[in-house]
């Protein structure tokens, strides 16, 4: 077997391995399930042309998710349509009481002690929609760490910023989760046991 | 939520707040930091219901947001790399 050959049996099973993976960031990235398939295409396509610059192959896959993210950028360049604007920047702080300040006091005590029913009935569905609501840079760090099982320097990688940067952003994209799932359960009465408590 | 009985062991709750989601994703590497959380969590009840809290919403995260790539892109993939020279 040539090393040619050696090459491409290992990118076919490393692919194979992580088509569902791709397949799953890729739909978080372009919300549409047949642009997330032709994503998924064209960055097999780039990583195998690229094939040469990964240098270790136990990091194969934030050298994947970042060329997938980077394809994902230049589509948007070409469209000329660009992800919704966050709400919340990557401020200088780290600190996540920065963000609770921001926050209603209702939702910093329920915050503070929270029922833990309240995640049981929450349904998969209403989170995913949560998570598809935050801002992408969130949502994105999310989905890497909690889904994927990067570590936090392979998500740095893959988004191409500072590993701090990407711990604030899962404090302040956990915490913003939380509240959306934490307001979504007051409209649905879910909550309400808990609601009372910290009204009375 | 210090207790009486805290030493240099503990640390503040906003402390251990600001530490939890590195905790709980295992990027805390220094052993004393691992300890000083651990040691808050054994004694602070709010924060040991927040973390609990936040390994179960980290699990339903993870199941709730998993894809399954379609035959027909699986299919796609594989006539592609056929392809590779």
């Amino acid at each position: 077997m040539t090393k040619r050959d050696e090459t491409r049996a290992f990118f076919s099973r490393a692919i194979e391995e992580n088509m569902d993976a791709l397949f799953g960031v890729a739909l978080r990235l372009t919300r549409s399930g047949a642009d997330a398939e032709d994503l998924v295409a064209e960055a097999v396509i780039k990583a195998w042309s690229a094939i040469n610059t990964l240098e270790d192959r136990k990091r194969f896959r934030p050298w994947m998710f970042r060329i997938l993210r980077n394809c994902s950028i230049s589509q948007y360049r070409k469209q000329s349509v660009r992800p919704a604007e966050s709400r919340y920047e990557d401020g200088d702080d780290d600190e996540l009481a920065s963000l609770l300040n921001q926050q209603p006091d209702n939702f910093l005590t329920w915050w503070a002690n929270p029922e833990r029913e309240f995640f049981n009935d929450v349904l998969g569905e209403t989170i995913m929609s949560e998570i598809e609501r935050l801002p992408e840079a969130f949502r994105m760090t999310i989905i890497l760490i909690n889904v994927e099982g990067l570590t936090y320097d392979e998500a740095a990688e893959v988004l191409d910023i500072p590993t701090g940067t990407v711990r604030s952003r899962m404090k302040r994209g956990r915490t913003l989760l939380q509240k959306a799932l934490w307001e979504q359960a007051k409209e649905a009465g879910l909550s309400s046991d808990c609601l009372n408590e910290i009204q009375r | 939520m210090k207790t009486k009985d805290s030493h240099n062991h503990d640390i503040g709750c906003l402390q251990a707040i600001e530490a939890f989601y590195a905790y709980l994703d295992g990027e805390i590497e220094d052993p004393k930091s691992i300890e000083e959380f651990e040691h808050h969590m054994r004694h602070c009840r709010s924060c040991y219901s927040r973390a609990d809290v936040e390994r179960l919403l980290t699990q339903r995260i993870a199941e709730s947001a998993r894809a399954k790539a379609p035959e027909m892109l699986q299919d796609r993939l594989r006539a592609l790399m056929d392809k590779f020279e």
